[in-house]
């Protein structure tokens, strides 16, 4: 059977489902791999159809060469996800222009099951699994299809057969997904394909130019604190801190270390949190401001307090951290960091130097003078907007006495060069502020239009006091978050979840479920597993309790199967005999002769022969025949058959009619 | 590796033949004696979905041990179903067919299906023949196993299998059989001698005649029957094909005789005497037969040629 040669309907069945398991790849494979595919189908389905031969040897050899080489010099490598999922695809293809035998669809199924799975790798879509699962039940109709001798069950009746093998499949699946023991490590480094390019905050701020960040709804992580949350003024999540400026742009600088920080001494409540990190292909991560500990065994913070990572982070995770939102300093500023947190680019931006020396001559107190810059955001006509005039040469001065219009990178960014100029330590502090809670599922979201920058200055004797410039002159600003200013429906969200446009209400509660499936199914891991176990009660889980348990779960539900599969095997002809008897009831109902609750068939047709003396042959021999094949031993004279055909063909007419 | 699976498949033979002893036809599957393997195809999905549950394991990714999880468990299920497909059907077979050198025996197995479920593709195999068929749900169904054999003997086949590959081809169940099986091979039909009653022996007159006036009636035509018997007229009035059978024949029987072959091989001495046989059965002669193994009788009809062809078939084998 299995030299069997295949024919032109089988090979569009094969080569529709090999392209639909591609679909699911479109976005990470270059898209002339699913297009060279497809032309191999075509190519395979036209030589079919026409009944010309094969592709010669020698041209498909050459063809595969080709394929290959293509793809070593796009990849340069066979190794890592992409690379290979490549690879895997264009054999498919090329295995189909060769295809003679059923056996070497065989080889494309095991493919197409392949391919499907390694776009599951680094999925997290519902849908996309929904999808892969649909086309695997289309690929085993198909495989059925194939296997099954002439003639061959058609399509619906290998679907409804593939449909049910998979919904027999489900429990065996599910036991397998929760007890399997997971890996705390990967058995070798995934390579990272970094496919994905980096996103949110960058460590670099350039006031002049567009920002992007503001407008976009993309979700940068989602906090869920273990208690109370902190109020909005003191929600700022912190990401990496700029120190230097060329006078048009900011940046962080190199970290050589992750010494730490130095040490900070608490002045009011710790607040505990969990925060789901998207990836961003960066290697910090956003902490409550001020970060005391955190979860993540590969990272650090940096000596200005951002918590930094070994590895950048290519994919989405958890961490649960510890932070006071008040804090004063342990140790006194060291005169490295003095003089780099004081440095101004020379001749640039002579009138705001000019401002500040003018200003500080007033103030000779420096939490006075940072009060006297804040009130002149206030009173001067500083205006908040997403879209602000382009700023060319010296952008601060430019700002400050030209335009006025910026948001909070304008703002930190003239506000530190007014403290640095007065010879007050100052930096450029980048991260999210504020955030949106999602009632439905209890966690906040934060968003990159909610990232912000702020300041902090180094007062004598308190250490980094955070001061937002931007709230100087939007005070609605740090209250609500940059989202709701730049909306047109500002009330939308003040008003409360009750309140909640329907649609805002209806993308928060499918944020949550997106949530839910995240936390549930995406991050099901070792730990999940133990406490699986210990729901079940089950003493001092481990890893090995957890095979024993899935073997026992494996057995039972093996022996439903075993059952289920045999017990079709059985007739059951005396309950398809009562589905046509209560066909046969419902049509007598119809005629106006309803079977009473406590009447048996014998009683309900000898009544039925009184009122109706028309209908008193056909029903009684119906009645007794449904009664014959329902309780009497098998081998009566009648069979199912018979008696379905005939209820099928009773019609009893109205009286009168 | 060949031989070694040649090995373990003898030793299961034995095995089964020493378990469930002579079957008695019709024989019913019981679910004990359904043996079952993955194909070579099962094999490789087993490769592959190793390599997807350490590939999903590896990448840490639930969805894809989700998927990889859902193959491997319709796999399980397919083992359920495919094992499924035999159990309790039950066989029938008429166990003696005949047959010619050189030519096929054909065996045909009524496969019956006392259940709901259509059971497809089941295989019937014997000594390396394969008939293959479906039968639906509460029928009977004949599949033919074509068996071709080369020499002239009595074969007997202890062992017949049924299997199926279905539903997806990655496992094959099967059971073993114990029917013993006869093929009464007959030897090729083939010479150049006449009969022996058209030689010089003093048979002339009937020769010539050919008895064609010795009519005697009509029977129904059969293939084979030379045409100059056949009964036009009948067909012309639109009745059935019918021959006239010729009476006088009858009394006088031919004797096929071995030693009215000299200067033959023991082979071709057999060939002859078959051919002889189907000649005078075609004719409708009464004949006998006369070999060193076996006498037989004069006689004619259906159920005499196969005495006399199993007699040939049987010749120099010790029958038991």
């Amino acid at each position: 059977m299995n030299t069997d040669r295949v024919s032109a309907q089988q090979l569009l069945g094969i080569s529709v489902c090999l392209v639909l398991s591609l679909g699911a790849q479109l976005t990470s494979l270059p898209l002339w791999i699913p297009a060279i595919v497809v032309i191999c189908c075509l190519i395979r389905l036209g030589l079919a159809r026409s009944g010309r031969g094969m592709l010669p040897r020698g041209v498909l050899l050459v063809l595969a060469g080709l394929a290959i080489a293509l793809l070593f010099l796009r990849f340069r490598t066979f190794n890592g996800l992409t690379a290979g999922t490549a690879l895997l695809a264009v054999m498919a293809g090329l295995k189909l222009l060769e295809t003679r035998t059923k056996r070497d669809i065989y080889i494309i199924t095991l493919i197409i099951y392949f391919l499907s799975l390694s776009a599951l790798l680094e999925a997290r879509s519902f849908w996309l699994l929904a999808y892969l699962i649909g086309v695997c039940w289309l690929t085993t109709a198909t495989l059925l299809r194939l296997t099954s001798a002439v003639p061959s069950p058609d399509w619906r009746t290998s679907l409804r057969y593939g449909g049910r093998i998979l919904v027999q499949a489900l429990p065996l699946t599910l036991v397998f997904w929760l007890l399997f023991p997971r890996f705390a490590a990967p058995l070798w480094q995934v390579p990272n394909d970094s496919r994905t390019a980096e996103s949110g905050l960058s460590d670099t701020m350039s006031p002049g130019d567009i920002n992007q960040l503001a407008l976009s709804d993309e979700v940068a992580f989602r906090v869920r604190f273990a208690g109370e949350a902190p109020p909005v003024r003191e929600r700022y999540w912190r990401g990496p801190v700029l120190h230097y400026f060329d006078g048009r742009s900011w940046t962080r600088g190199v970290y050589s270390d992750l010494a730490g920080a130095p040490p900070l001494l608490p002045q009011g409540p710790a607040y505990q949190y969990t925060v789901m990190m998207e990836p961003h292909q960066h290697r910090w991560l956003f902490m409550l401001d001020w970060p005391s500990q955190w979860s993540v065994v590969r990272a650090g913070l940096t000596s200005d307090y951002t918590l930094l990572q070994l590895d950048r982070l290519s994919r989405p995770i958890d961490v649960i951290g510890t932070s006071y939102t008040r804090v004063r300093a342990g140790e006194p500023l060291t005169i490295d960091e003095r003089r780099r947190d004081t440095r101004i680019p020379k001749n640039r931006n002579p009138r705001t130097l000019q401002l500040a020396a003018e200003m500080r001559a007033a103030h000779p107190d420096d939490m006075e003078y940072v009060q006297s810059v804040l009130d002149m955001f206030t009173q001067q006509p500083f205006y908040y907007t997403l879209t602000p005039p382009r700023l060319a040469g010296e952008s601060v001065d430019e700002f400050l006495f030209g335009t006025k219009r910026g948001f909070c990178e304008h703002y930190a960014s003239a506000f530190a060069i007014l403290m640095r100029a007065a010879g007050i330590p100052s930096r450029v502090v980048t991260g999210y502020q504020g955030g949106m809670l999602n009632p439905y599922g209890d966690y906040w979201i934060l968003r990159q239009s909610d990232a912000h920058a702020w300041n902090e200055v180094w007062i004598e004797g308190r250490g980094w006091v955070r001061i937002d410039p931007t709230s100087a002159i939007a005070p609605s600003r740090v209250e609500q978050g940059l989202s709701d200013l730049a909306s047109a429906d500002e009330a939308l969200a003040s008003r409360g979840p009750r309140g909640l446009h329907w649609f805002a209400g209806a993308q928060l509660r499918l944020d949550a479920l997106r949530e839910l499936w995240r936390e549930r199914i995406l991050d099901f891991d070792q730990d999940s597993q133990r406490d699986l176990l210990q729901i079940l009660r089950i003493p001092e889980p481990d890893g090995q309790k957890l095979v024993i348990l899935l073997a026992v779960a494996m057995t039972l539900v093996l022996f439903w199967l075993t059952w289920q599969v045999r017990r079709e095997l059985t007739p059951q002809s005396r309950d398809l005999a009562a589905r046509a008897y209560v066909k046969l009831c419902a049509k007598l109902a119809a005629a106006g002769l309803p079977r009473m609750q406590y009447e048996g068939a014998e009683a309900y047709a000898q009544r039925v022969a009184q009122q109706r003396p028309d209908l008193a042959q056909s029903v009684t021999t119906l009645c007794r025949h449904y009664s014959a094949l329902r309780y009497a031993a098998p081998s009566s004279a009648v069979t199912l058959g018979q008696f379905e055909a005939a209820v099928r063909m009773f019609r009893p007419r109205p009286r009168g009619g | 590796m060949g031989t070694l699976r040649q090995a373990a498949i003898n030793r299961l033979r034995a095995r089964a033949t020493r378990l469930h002893g002579r079957d008695v036809l019709p024989a019913s599957i019981n679910r004990r004696r359904i043996y079952i393997l993955p194909s070579r195809f099962g094999i490789m999905l087993a490769v592959i979905l190793a390599a997807m549950l350490i590939a999903g394991l590896n990448y840490n990714s639930n969805l894809g041990l989700a998927f990889a999880f859902l193959m491997g468990s319709m796999a399980l299920v397919t083992m359920h179903h495919c094992n499924r497909n035999l159990m309790r059907m039950s066989v029938d077979v008429t166990p003696e067919v005949d047959a010619f050198a050189g030519r096929e025996a054909v065996f045909e197995f009524v496969l019956r299906n006392d259940s709901n479920l259509e059971r497809r593709d089941i295989e019937v195999r014997c000594s390396s023949a394969i008939g293959l068929g479906s039968v639906p749900a509460m029928e009977s169904e004949p599949i033919e196993v074509v068996v071709p054999v080369a020499r002239r003997g009595v074969t007997r086949i202890n062992q017949f299998e049924l299997r199926t590959y279905y539903p997806f081809g990655w496992f094959y169940s099967w059971t073993y059989l114990q029917g013993s099986l006869v093929i009464y091979v007959a030897p090729a039909p083939a010479g150049s001698r006449t009969l022996p009653s058209a030689g010089a022996q003093g048979h002339a007159s009937h020769s010539d005649a050919r008895g064609d006036e010795d009519f005697s009636g009509l029977r129904a035509y059969e293939p084979g029957i030379p045409l100059k018997h056949m009964a036009w007229k009948v067909l012309a009035r639109g009745g059935e094909a019918a021959v006239r059978s010729y009476s006088s024949l009858a009394a006088q029987p031919e004797w096929l005789e071995w030693s009215s072959l000299p200067g033959l091989d023991e082979e071709a001495r057999l060939s002859q005497l078959c051919l002889w046989v189907l000649e005078c059965d075609v004719a409708q002669r009464p004949y006998g037969l006369r070999i060193p193994s076996k006498e037989i009788a004069p006689s004619g009809g259906a159920a005499h040629r196969f005495a006399c062809l199993r007699a040939l078939a049987a010749h120099g084998q010790s029958e038991t």
